[in-house]
């Protein structure tokens, strides 16, 4: 065995084993062109090195000629083969370029057959033999044929092809693949025209070893396509990773995946989607399945959804109940997308979908609660607006309409301004704005135009909104019609007066026996005085001393009787009373609603404890108005010292046997000295600097001309309780 | 008559009252004696002397005037009362007149009207003391007829004759004489007129047996 014979039969075995091994691959991935182009060179070089063995052992002229003929066909299939694995493998290479060489080499191959006897040589005349590694080898001698420029053409045309390419790959960012793969089939090329060239054309005098470099770009393709093979394993490692990391992520999401292989009506899901669907595990699902488990309801908007996507750029978007047997109804979201196939039907679907009942329970909580607001403003008798963030107002209730006589969308943002007094509007806003900006509740009275063009008194109260994390989200304010409260007050104010004036003069008529008592006491003492000392004087037994003391006693007992004249002068004379079947607790109702603008002026808290069907008394109204108008105004300086909560007053009605109606009035004043239990309800007892002292004797009068008792008592708490009682009406 | 000198008391819640007529009273020749209540007029036992004058005053606080008249009647008191007040109403005087009063004064009064009634009410107190012993001496000698004696009389006051008392009872004639003279023994009278004026001070016969025995004397 010659060396010559050992290296060429190795060259060949190496490049068959590669396409052996390519070959297989190719098998198993029809679609990786490249392998199967790959396979087709190494077979391709192997034959070629097998041409070159015979041609170097050729003993004649003709078993040369042939053999050299016959190594055309490996090389043709060698150049196709490259071009097209240049354009699959390195995905670029100018088409005509392309196509020109393989015409140029497809033509040479024809010449090769029809021109001499190949297309080297017209005629082999004779053999030379020359020493080649040790040994004697065969070369060709003979008339060159000239269409052999049409193969180194092709070949020419290869390597400025493969530089091309390599140029766009190496701009395209892959230097290594324009390096090995571009560098290494541009050089062994170029080497392998420069060697044919050398030796066709009788200048070397070497056997052709074109093998050699065809094995130099097989390696090298070789190492190129083993390095594309690593990376499809780490891929598809990298694939498995993301595959688990995605499930993974399904899960925790609780989101199920699916796909549907729209031809063969498949739907696979993952088991979260077969969980959310109610499907088993193994269970067989389609499309008319998937449509069983939706709420019936929902069936029609989801095939809707559906055929959209079809129809339209692919997205598939949809809302939809489940109903499994045995569990609560579920909403679920879904999304996908549609795979068309190149007619433009639809093929293939991926989706994903997930439970999203809690969020539909909020919203329809959210929905419910938001319709109650509506309700309750809309039915308000006042009239209600919200503000956003942004000052602007985005809510007024049917209240305010109605008032305004405006639509909503008249009203909304500025537009309520345009019904304010123009005289007020600037005072409004300047209020608003400022407490809007400080975030503090406000209270502005503004004139506002009403639905007949009257301009109304407003009393408006706006407070600043949070939600549930304190975040400011706007105002929201009410309003009342102040000119009819306004009105209201001033008939109240307008009764009061006269009240006070009736009271007055009832209060002279009550008064009008203990008044007398009160003047006749000193009177009788200065007449008695002045007829003591007459007799005295008569009798001639008047001493100084006696004289002076009785003249001292007579100015007092004038003083007391200028001071009861004093306090008459007060009142006016009596009226005529008027007995009527009287319901207390309405009379209360009516003397506290009296009392407003005193409850609120001095803070007080007024408690009603009023006994539910209390019978009615006969009595005169305005005079028990009078003797509760008495007990709570006194009540209230009861309590008028003591902080603003501790200003109770308590108003109690109660049965204080079959037929007595009790009245108390309770105070958390100082109370009263226990001496002065009995003294208070004296005339002009008081302790009032301004005040005639003649409530309690008054009231104390009134209840008696009743039948009834007024008195007073210390609680055991602090303060005191006046009550009354009043005989009840004999219901027959 | 031989009495000890007359006492005026006073009662008035009102301070200056009590002085001025406590003066009044001095000036026309009374000792007068003041009390601020009613009470303190009890509690100090004086309503006892006699005879004497209350001047009351009608209301007070704690015990009213009215009450106190009712309280000395309880207590057979011989006080007369002249009741003052400032705001007296018909109804109210008739009442105290109904409850023996000598004289109700609305204030304020004259020293005449006051010392008048003063006078009077003394006359009626020291009045009542006799009439009161007399009336006693006679219920003592009442007490020691025997019930049969007690019908007799009863029947003779009113005028009946003998022999109708005799005819009443069930008995004769001479049974009643007997009873009758025991009778006219036991309460120390001489004639018929004078028991039947003896039986009219303790309330024994009426009015028109009284007019019968008058039309036959």
């Amino acid at each position: 065995m010659s060396w010559v014979t050992i290296i060429w039969s190795m060259t060949a075995s190496a490049c068959l084993t590669l396409a052996a091994i390519y070959f297989l691959v190719w098998c198993r991935r029809r679609t990786a062109w490249a392998d199967l182009l790959f396979t087709l060179i190494s077979v391709g070089v192997a034959a070629f090195a097998f041409c070159e063995l015979s041609m170097m052992q050729a003993a004649t002229p003709a078993q040369f000629a042939t053999a050299l003929r016959w190594g055309h066909v490996p090389t043709w299939v060698i150049v196709v083969s490259l071009v097209g694995f240049v354009r699959l493998h390195m995905r670029t290479g100018r088409p005509w370029l392309g196509w020109s060489i393989c015409a140029l080499r497809t033509l040479a191959l024809l010449l090769n057959f029809v021109t001499g006897q190949n297309l080297n040589f017209r005629e082999v005349t004779h053999l030379r033999h020359v020493p080649f590694l040790g040994e004697s080898v065969s070369l060709g001698v003979g008339v060159s044929n000239p269409y052999m420029l049409v193969g180194q053409l092709s070949l020419l045309l290869l390597v400025i092809f493969t530089v091309d390419a390599a140029i766009t790959v190496w701009r395209r960012g892959d230097r290594r693949q324009a390096l090995v793969t571009g560098g290494s089939i541009a050089f062994f090329a170029l080497a392998s025209i420069a060697q044919a060239v050398l030796v066709f054309w009788q200048i070397l005098d070497w056997p052709l070893t074109a093998s050699f470099f065809f094995l130099g770009i097989v390696l090298a393709m070789g190492y190129e396509m083993s390095r594309e093979t690593l990376r499809a394993a780490q891929l598809s490692d990298d694939l498995r990773e993301s595959h688990q990391r995605l499930d993974l992520a399904a899960q925790s999401a609780r989101l199920g995946l699916w796909t549907w292989d729209i031809a063969r009506d498949e739907i696979w899901a993952t088991d979260n989607g077969r969980q959310l669907f109610g499907f088993g595990k193994s269970e067989r699902i389609n499309f008319a399945r998937l449509m069983d488990s939706l709420h019936p309801a929902d069936r029609e908007s989801v095939s809707h959804a559906f055929a959209k996507s079809f129809n339209g750029n692919g997205d598939y978007e949809s809302e939809h109940r489940v109903v499994v047997p045995g569990q609560p109804m579920r909403w679920i979201a879904a999304r996908g997308t549609v795979e068309f196939n190149k007619a433009g039907k639809a093929v293939f679907m991926r989706g994903v979908s997930h439970d999203i009942t809690e969020r539909k329970r909020t919203e329809d909580a959210l929905k419910e609660s938001e319709a109650r607001f509506r309700t309750v403003a809309d039915n308000a008798p006042v009239l209600i607006w919200m503000a956003g963030t942004d000052k602007l107002c985005d809510f007024f209730n049917k209240g305010w309409l109605d008032f305004t006589g405006r639509t909503l969308e008249q009203e909304l943002g500025n537009g309520w301004a345009e019904g304010v007094h123009p005289d007020d509007l600037a005072g409004c806003l300047k209020t608003y704005v400022a407490a809007f900006d400080a975030r503090q509740p406000f209270t502005i009275e503004y004139r506002l135009r009403r639905h007949d063009g009257e301009y109304r008194w407003i009393s408006d109260h706006g407070v600043p909104r949070h939600d549930s994390e304190g975040d400011f989200l706007g105002y929201i304010g009410s309003c009342v019609d102040l000119t009819e409260r306004k009105q209201a007050e001033a008939e109240a104010s307008r009764q009061r007066a006269e009240l006070a004036h009736v009271s007055r003069v009832s209060v002279m008529g009550e008064l009008s026996a203990s008044m007398a008592h009160e003047l006749n006491q000193p009177l009788t003492a200065i007449l008695s005085n002045t007829q003591a000392a007459q007799r005295f004087l008569a009798a001639d037994k008047l001493d100084r001393v006696e004289f002076d003391e009785i003249l001292k006693d007579i100015v007092h007992d004038t003083t007391r009787a200028r001071d009861v004249i004093r306090h008459l002068r007060a009142l006016v004379k009596k009226s005529e009373r008027e007995f009527v079947r009287v319901d207390v607790n309405e009379i209360i109702g009516q003397v506290i609603a009296f009392l407003h603008g005193d409850i609120v002026g001095r803070n007080v808290t007024v408690i009603q404890e009023l006994a539910p069907e209390l019978p009615l008394v006969l009595g005169d109204r305005t005079q028990l108005q009078q003797v509760l108008l008495n007990l709570l105004l006194n009540a209230f300086d009861a309590v008028g010292a003591n902080r603003v909560r501790d200003r109770l007053v308590t108003v109690v009605t109660a049965m204080a046997s079959s037929e007595m109606v009790r009245v108390a009035v309770r105070d958390g004043g100082v109370g009263i000295p226990a001496d002065k239990l009995e003294e208070i309800f004296q005339p002009f007892f008081t302790t009032k600097t301004e005040g005639l002292g003649m409530g309690l004797s008054v009231s104390r009068s009134i209840v008696e001309g009743h039948g009834g008792r007024l008195s007073a008592e210390n609680n055991p708490g602090p303060g005191a309780t006046f009550s009354f009682t009043l005989p009840a009406v004999v219901q027959n | 008559m031989n009495q000890p000198d007359p006492i005026v008391f006073v009662v008035d819640d009102d301070a200056s009252v009590r002085k001025s007529l406590s003066r009044l009273l001095r000036s026309g020749g009374y000792t007068a004696e003041t009390f601020a209540s009613a009470t303190e007029f009890l509690a100090s036992g004086r309503h006892q002397q006699s005879p004497a004058c209350l001047v009351l005053d009608v209301r007070m606080p704690g015990l009213t005037g009215m009450e106190l008249q009712e309280r000395l009647r309880a207590l057979k008191s011989t006080l007369a009362i002249i009741f003052i007040t400032g705001h007296g109403d018909i109804p109210m005087s008739v009442e105290a007149m109904k409850g023996g009063a000598v004289d109700f004064l609305p204030k304020p009064f004259d020293d005449t009207q006051l010392l008048a009634a003063v006078a009077k009410a003394i006359a009626k107190s020291a009045h009542d003391r006799q009439t009161r012993g007399e009336i006693e001496s006679i219920q003592e000698r009442l007490a020691t007829l025997t019930p049969r004696e007690r019908e007799v009389l009863e029947l003779v006051v009113r005028g009946m004759l003998n022999k109708q008392v005799a005819a009443d009872l069930g008995t004769v004639e001479k049974t009643i004489k007997v009873h009758r003279a025991r009778v006219m023994e036991k309460m120390q009278v001489q004639s018929l007129a004078e028991l039947v004026r003896l039986a009219e001070r303790v309330g024994i016969g009426g009015a028109r047996d009284q007019s019968s025995v008058i039309s036959n004397p």
